[in-house]
């Protein structure tokens, strides 16, 4: 192992992926233009959702959260009802498309320091207006949550309000906020399986590969200054696709760095073996490509990525279990919409382990194996 | 005592043969049932310019790609430099050089680029880098193009190039792989003057080529056909000992019509185009001039000009892989 010779590999490498008039855009325009466009379907700006409130507390507390909502600009209320039972047949009719309920006892329960679940109920038949209303509904209690806690000169993270969406209808909406989580796993398996497997097959078609193990250039000094650079535009990539989505779509964040950073290194190994097979079964770039799109496929439609799992026959749900995507789609958008972590998501993570050891050890020992003979 | 018996018996690391840079035995390459190379046995000496000869697909390249220690033999082996090939790849991939079939520069990098590349993987550095880039720049008629992307160089100067990055770090042996193959006549010269000027200084140059006329530029031959050595020796050799048959250039109009006769011919060993001209082989027959202008006569070509010449290399190429080729269908 020569530091010199993997960094004067990853050089090259680097060089020539700036010089590749294809392979830029693909990298660095096209996961934040999908995210752009799908974003702008999905989050087109509804205002004057029309909005039933269901107040069981009958305090000042509740009161000013009805006020919230009605002043927001994004509900109007066109009703108050006295039960939870009354909301389904006025959505059933169409006649709202957001309840929010204030639970009995709330002012009590937050003035005693204990926390109040407080639901929003969405219908979801019409994803759009819904994923945005669940959005926007909790954009206004989490506002007016910090001014309450800032008035009291409370400590932010302490007990409170905590609004819950249901959605009815489609429990499995796709929002634009399940969609960064997904869009950020899939750029990464591109980015990583895809594009990686290309430059491998590329550097195999025009025989540099072969005056590579002429030098003395070692088998794991190569793999790693060809493994290495893509990593590094993985995570630009990634880091670019959340900072839209955070920073444009204002998608709230409410995970931790941590879970999500190790079940993206998890995905990140399993995608660099799937690229290195890839590579080694692809004679062409144009086969790289064909064998790329084949897995694709799959991987978009069983993986939860486009269709809820949950919507699926059941006898395909068995197939979605291999799908490494499967695993690390529930870990992003759980951690990211709901902060779930590892009590949560451990089934998850061993999954993804078990796909991360097995894929990668099989890539690059296979990998070393053909560059071999 | 004990101590010195056993160091008489271990032998010492075989010390190359003097003269000796690459000496094979019975290197075999098999894929799956195919045998590309069947166990081939030479040497090869140092300073020799050693052409290694055969129709494609005759196992040129996987006999270079094991003696480079890019594939392992299925069987037999090789020593390069004096060292087992096999065992000792990383130290004999440090002292030669391999200039690949395609020529394996990169090029969506520029000319200096490329020559940083490979000069800091073979662990060239300061003045020494400066040195030898001058150098190359120099020999492939470079200087003022150092920032020039490879892909647009011609075909002449990216060769040159990848000459220079293969013999960056000046290595003892360089292997070239069909090194003129898309070269047009006047850059192939042009290149074998470099390769002379290698070879001058002290490389073993092994050249595997398909151009005969290049062939007599080497100071030794093997020829190889389906995975066989079939012959071996210096060109005044192999045109001696290989090579008693008459050998006669035929001039004549319609040259695809009178080849086709001639190849049917019973009285004809061998018929086959050179240049512009035919070549016909009437065997070792004593009154082959006589025979061949009957057959002419009866392939409709009566009275053309027909001269009896000395075998070229090229000739004594056709003629041994002729005799293969009837001798395999045979079994
Ligand atoms: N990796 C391989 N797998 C299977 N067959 C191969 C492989 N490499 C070469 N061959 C076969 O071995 C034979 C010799 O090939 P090669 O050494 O490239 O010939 P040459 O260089 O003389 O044209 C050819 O028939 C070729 O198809
Ligand atoms: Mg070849």
């Amino acid at each position: 192992m020569n530091p010199r010779r993997i960094r004067l590999l990853m050089w090259k490498e680097v060089l020539q992926l700036l010089r590749d008039k294809m392979m830029l855009p693909l990298i660095f325009v096209m996961p934040v233009m999908q995210l752009v466009m799908f974003g702008y379907v999905v989050g087109a700006d509804v205002t004057n959702l029309r909005t039933v409130i269901v107040d069981q507390d009958h305090t000042a507390t509740s009161r000013a959260i009805t006020e919230a909502f009605s002043s927001s600009g994004y509900f109007r209320i066109v009703d108050r009802l006295d039960s939870e039972g009354a909301i389904r047949p006025v959505m059933d009719a169409g006649d709202a498309a957001v309840a929010v309920l204030l639970p009995p006892g709330m002012e009590r329960d937050l003035a005693g320091g204990e926390k109040v679940a407080l639901e929003i109920v969405v219908d979801g038949s019409d994803s759009k207006t819904a994923s945005v209303a669940s959005g926007y509904a909790a954009q206004v209690v989490a506002s007016f949550e910090r001014e309450r806690l800032t008035a009291l000169g409370a400590m932010p993270d302490g007990p409170g309000i905590d609004a819950r969406v249901r959605v009815l209808f489609n429990p499995a909406l796709r929002s634009v906020n399940a969609m960064i989580p997904g869009l950020v796993t899939m750029v990464l398996m591109l980015s990583v399986s895809s594009i990686m497997s290309q430059a491998v097959v590329r550097e195999r078609e025009r025989g540099t590969l072969e005056q590579l193990f002429v030098t003395p250039i070692g088998r794991a000094e190569y793999v790693i200054g060809k493994v290495v650079p893509y990593v590094g535009i993985a995570i630009i990539q990634t880091l670019s696709v959340m900072m839209v989505g955070v920073f444009w779509f204002r998608v709230p964040f409410y995970g931790s760095v941590w879970v999500m950073t190790l079940g993206l290194l998890l995905f990140m190994l399993a995608g660099i073996g799937q690229g290195l097979i890839i590579s080694m079964i692809s004679h062409t770039r144009h086969q790289a490509q064909q064998t790329t799109m084949f897995i694709l496929i799959p991987t978009m439609v069983l993986s939860g990525f486009i269709f809820p799992i949950e919507s699926m026959p059941a006898s395909i749900v068995p197939l979605t279990y291999l799908i490494p995507m499967r695993y690390i789609l529930v870990i992003a958008r759980s951690n990211a919409m709901k902060g779930a972590g590892f009590e949560a998501l451990w089934p998850q993570f061993v999954a993804m382990a078990a796909f991360a050891v097995v894929m990668f050890g099989f890539g690059v020992s296979r990998f070393r194996k053909q560059l071999a003979d | 005592m004990a101590l010195i018996t056993r160091k008489h018996i271990l032998k010492p690391p075989a010390p190359a043969a003097p003269g000796v840079a690459i000496s094979v035995q019975s290197l075999t390459k098999r894929f799956g049932d195919f045998t590309a190379v069947g166990g081939v046995s030479f040497e090869v000496g140092t300073g020799e310019i050693f052409g290694f000869l055969g129709p494609n697909g005759s196992g040129k390249t996987t006999t270079i790609r094991m003696l480079c220690g890019t594939i392992a033999p299925s069987s037999g082996g090789a020593r390069v430099l004096g060292l087992d090939v096999a065992a000792e790849a990383e130290a004999v991939r440090a002292r030669i050089g391999y200039m690949s079939q395609k020529f394996s520069l990169f090029e969506d990098l520029t000319v200096d680029e490329n020559l940083r590349f490979y000069g800091g993987v073979y662990g060239l550095d300061g003045s020494r880098f400066t040195a030898r880039r001058a150098h190359i720049l120099k020999m492939a008629d470079l200087i003022g193009r150092e920032n020039e992307l490879t892909e647009n160089l011609s075909v002449g100067w990216k060769q040159r190039l990848a000459l220079g990055c293969a013999t960056i770090h000046e290595p003892e042996l360089v292997f070239l792989d069909e090194p003129t193959s898309g070269v047009d006549p006047l850059a192939r010269k042009d290149f074998w003057e470099l390769l002379y000027e290698l070879a001058a200084s002290g490389v073993t140059l092994f050249v595997t080529t398909h151009y005969m006329d290049e062939a007599a530029n080497c100071s030794r031959l093997a020829f190889i056909y389906r995975g066989d050595i079939v012959a071996i020796g210096t060109p005044d050799e192999l045109r001696s000992r290989e090579m008693r048959d008459r050998i006669f250039e035929v001039e004549v109009a319609d040259t695809e019509a009178v080849l086709a006769a001639l190849e049917n011919d019973a009285d004809v060993r061998e018929v086959y185009m050179s240049g512009a001209l035919l070549h016909v082989n009437m065997g070792e027959a004593d009154g082959a001039a006589a025979l061949l202008d009957v057959a002419l006569a009866r392939a409709g070509a009566a009275g053309a000009h027909a001269s009896r010449v000395e075998p070229s290399i090229e000739d004594v190429f056709v003629h041994l892989v002729t005799r293969e080729q009837r001798e395999r269908s045979v079994i």
